[in-house]
């Protein structure tokens, strides 16, 4: 009987994690995105025309590529639900002494959005992406 | 020493305020900057809206630090009757909305049949500012706040004699109207409801007031789905105050598919319903307008 018990609780504890990841992916953005891979992809496709577009370009010139990179990957992936811990400064304080302007604001979100159809994200996914991101303006863009 | 931190000191002033200048720069007064679609289109009397509705969107792709214009040229064709409408429709730091807007509404063999003369024209002009009050209905998804704006618009009917012949007591009035907008990004939809405190009879082409009445507060909305980049769906629902004593005014209505090739160019076609206009029963028809921006 005790042993039985003890079988049902271990059981219990091994099925709950399992199980409340399933629910957690099953309408999990993280994975509609295409998981870690994918938001490498975009990530990095997103930096390509960062650092290059006449737009973006400018604020970028001191930037480490390679630390950017990785930070925004992992906030996009903890963002969207994924099991990733951004460990950078929060968007306020990384912004603030930049002046970032909502033109570049924008810029910047038409590059996500190109980098997304290049890597055939359905449109209403890549919405639901942008709507996390959206709300940020008010910590990064100063004028 | 002391030179030495004021250098660096200067150093750092320089540094920090170098990149902001540059990037204010090449910032043009006239500009696009605005996130396609997020506008909406210039509706029928020249405000920045959809079809027959007034949205707290203002007009045009200018952010926040530009200017933004577009000219919009509108057909509407009923069973009876035919609408032509153009204007300059200018937004200012994403503020202030300022419009402009000419109608000619054709009444074809009805103006025959209501003794006007075939192809009788009631013009009207359309002046029009709205003011954004409040709200974000673009980047505040974390909230189901609106974007509230309030706007105003001044109508002169040209045909004075007539519209007080069938019993308007103006042929030019104001409409006031706030108008709360938000798009809900999550879902790919814009949901737009306005109240409008008019005594426009057939929104003005036919005067202001009448025996039934003045100013009433009436109502528009609409719903619209972001299907793709380019494309979008939606309908639009308007009341309208019943003024005159000769012909009851109905509802109108449209339902559109918007087609966004870029942010210069927005076309809308609509099937639209108009109800009764001038005796002339169930107004249904198409509605066509072309918008070119910068
Ligand atoms: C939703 C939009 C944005 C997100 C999610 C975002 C995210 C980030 C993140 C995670 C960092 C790293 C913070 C750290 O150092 O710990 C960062 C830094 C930075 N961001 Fe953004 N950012 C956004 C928009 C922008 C825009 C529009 C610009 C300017 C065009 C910009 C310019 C920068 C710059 C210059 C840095 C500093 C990079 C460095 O360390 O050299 N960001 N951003």
């Amino acid at each position: 009987m005790k042993v039985f018990k003890h079988l049902v609780l271990a059981g219990m504890i091994a099925a709950t994690p399992a199980a409340t990841t399933q629910t957690a992916m099953a309408d999990s953005l993280f994975e509609d995105l295409g998981g870690m891979t994918k938001i490498e992809r975009i990530t990095s496709r997103l930096l390509d025309l960062t650092f290059t577009d006449p737009r973006t370009a400018p604020q970028f010139k001191q930037t480490k590529r390679d630390r950017l990179e990785k930070l925004l990957n992992d906030q996009f992936c903890e963002l969207t639900g994924g099991p990733c811990k951004y460990k950078g400064v929060n968007m306020k304080k990384s912004h603030i002494k930049l002046g970032i302007t909502e033109r570049e604001f924008n810029a910047m979100v038409e590059q996500l959005q190109a980098a997304m159809d290049a890597e055939d994200v359905p449109y209403h996914t890549q919405n639901r992406f942008l709507a996390l991101l959206a709300p940020m303006k008010r910590d990064i863009v100063e004028r | 020493m002391f030179f030495r931190y004021a250098s660096v000191a200067s150093a750092a002033l320089l540094t920090s305020s170098f990149p902001a200048q540059s990037a204010a720069a090449d910032e043009s007064l006239f500009g696009s900057s605005k996130l396609l679609a997020t506008p909406g289109v210039i509706q029928v009397e020249g405000a920045g809206g959809a079809g027959l509705s007034t949205w707290a969107m203002i007009s045009g792709y200018g952010s926040n630090r530009e200017i933004g214009a577009s000219a919009h040229h509108t057909y509407v064709t009923t069973d009876d009757f035919t609408l032509n409408a153009t204007g300059v429709t200018v937004g200012f730091f994403d503020r202030v909305e300022l419009s402009f807007t000419r109608q000619w509404f054709d009444t074809g063999d009805a103006g025959g049949r209501l003794g006007l003369g075939e192809g009788f024209n009631f013009n009207q002009d359309i002046v029009g500012a709205k003011v954004r009050l409040f709200g974000d209905a673009v980047y505040a998804q974390d909230t189901w706040l609106p974007q509230v704006s309030a706007g105003i618009q001044y109508k002169k009917a040209s045909e004075g004699a007539i519209v007080r012949a069938v019993g308007a007591e103006d042929d030019d009035g104001f409409d006031y109207y706030l108008t709360a907008s938000k798009i809900f990004l999550d879902k790919s939809l814009v949901v737009s409801a306005a109240a409008r405190l008019t005594e426009a009879n057939q929104f003005g082409l036919l005067g202001f007031g009448g025996p039934n009445g003045g100013h009433s507060v009436q109502f528009e909305g609409s719903a619209v789905y972001l299907l793709s980049q380019d494309f979008a769906v939606g309908f639009d629902y308007r009341t309208k105050p019943d003024n005159l004593a000769f012909a009851e005014e109905d509802d109108a209505m449209a339902a559109y598919v918007v087609w966004l090739p870029s942010k210069h160019v927005t076309v809308t076609g609509a099937l639209t319903d108009l109800g009764d206009i001038a005796l002339q029963g169930g107004q249904q028809g198409f509605y066509l307008s072309l918008q070119l921006g910068f």
